[in-house]
């Protein structure tokens, strides 16, 4: 009797080692299926894909553009009291016939500078003289048939020599 | 015979590495994202004065209306006529676009003007819109010119 039951008993033992090794092994291959966690990319690539076609399309690559601001000679209004202050007045004119040669002169002082950066060292100079500073009034007097950008570039100069006070002259 | 199949597995299809590409259009989408702006249909392509050593800066005016003085005709001729218009608008005379200003400034008093000229225009042209603003008590004038790179 006691051999039979020993056999049973280890029959049923051998029975539920196999059936845990079998567990064990089904759960490693469900691990091994499910436990990396996908993730589809191929949206995203397709997004990205439209937003750089989208970016090579509509990028212009341009120079930044900024502001010189001025003050305009203003006709109308009352009149008021002329300062005592005696401003420095550039004339820029076009030189001949060729368009993009001009002459600067500056009322009252003898230099003649040939370049905008050379009128730029010149209102410095003045800057430097007694009865000037960088506060004295600076008009530009541009000839009717001058180039815009050589208008623009001696407006500019004279910001360049840190003149706070620029404006236009008729 | 696992082994067997491993080899099948990895030498059964033509395997393409994706990951260096999709890297590469990252960085590109990136890089142009960055480097990009957006412009304002304001701003109508033309030749802006180049002066060295520029001292316009970026200012943005929330106030403002910008009166385009544009080479009249693709082929400028030896002294070439404007054309002027407010913002993306169609060319008009300077006294229909002065009743504009007029209008405007009643609606907002704080409107600032900025004026962007083509710089092979003559003075004479772009001294008209001045004229212009100068009658109807503006009297700072915003012009546009490129900024110094090096700035």
């Amino acid at each position: 009797m006691r051999s039979r039951t020993d056999h049973r008993s280890t029959s049923q033992r051998q029975d539920s080692v196999i059936a845990r090794v079998r567990e064990r092994r089904l759960r490693r291959s469900r691990l091994r299926q499910g436990s990396a966690i996908t993730m589809n990319f191929a949206p995203m690539i397709d997004m990205t894909f439209l937003l750089l076609i989208f970016f090579l399309v509509t990028t212009t690559f341009e120079r930044a553009e900024g502001i010189l601001a001025s003050k305009l000679p203003q006709h109308t209004g009352k009149h008021q009291a002329s300062l005592p202050i005696v401003p420095i007045v550039v004339r820029v004119q076009p030189d001949g016939t060729d368009h993009n040669a001009f002459t600067i002169s500056i009322d009252g002082f003898d230099a003649q500078p040939t370049t905008f950066a050379a009128l730029t060292s010149v209102l410095l100079d003045i800057q430097q003289q007694p009865g000037f500073d960088n506060e004295t009034p600076v008009v530009i007097v541009a000839s009717h048939d001058l180039l815009w950008d050589h208008v623009v570039a001696s407006w500019n100069a004279a910001l360049h020599a840190d003149c706070r006070r620029v404006a236009f002259g008729d | 015979m696992r082994h067997e199949r491993r080899q099948r597995q990895t030498s059964s299809g033509i395997s393409f590495n994706a990951v260096p590409m999709v890297d590469v259009i990252f960085m590109l989408t990136i890089f142009f994202m960055l480097v990009s702006r957006f412009s304002s249909a304001e701003q109508i392509p033309m030749e802006l004065p180049k002066p060295e050593h520029s001292q316009a800066s970026v200012v943005k005016i929330p106030e403002r209306v910008i009166i385009n003085c544009r080479v009249n005709g693709l082929l400028p001729a030896e002294s070439p006529q404007a054309v002027f218009s407010i913002g993306p608008n169609q060319p008009e005379p300077l006294d229909v676009i002065a009743r504009r200003l007029v209008a405007m400034r009643q609606k907002s008093p704080n409107l600032k003007v900025v004026v962007r000229a083509d710089r092979r225009l003559p003075y004479a042209q772009v001294r008209e819109v001045m004229r212009m603003l100068a009658n109807h008590n503006i009297g700072m004038l915003n012009v546009v010119a490129h900024v110094d790179e090096k700035n």
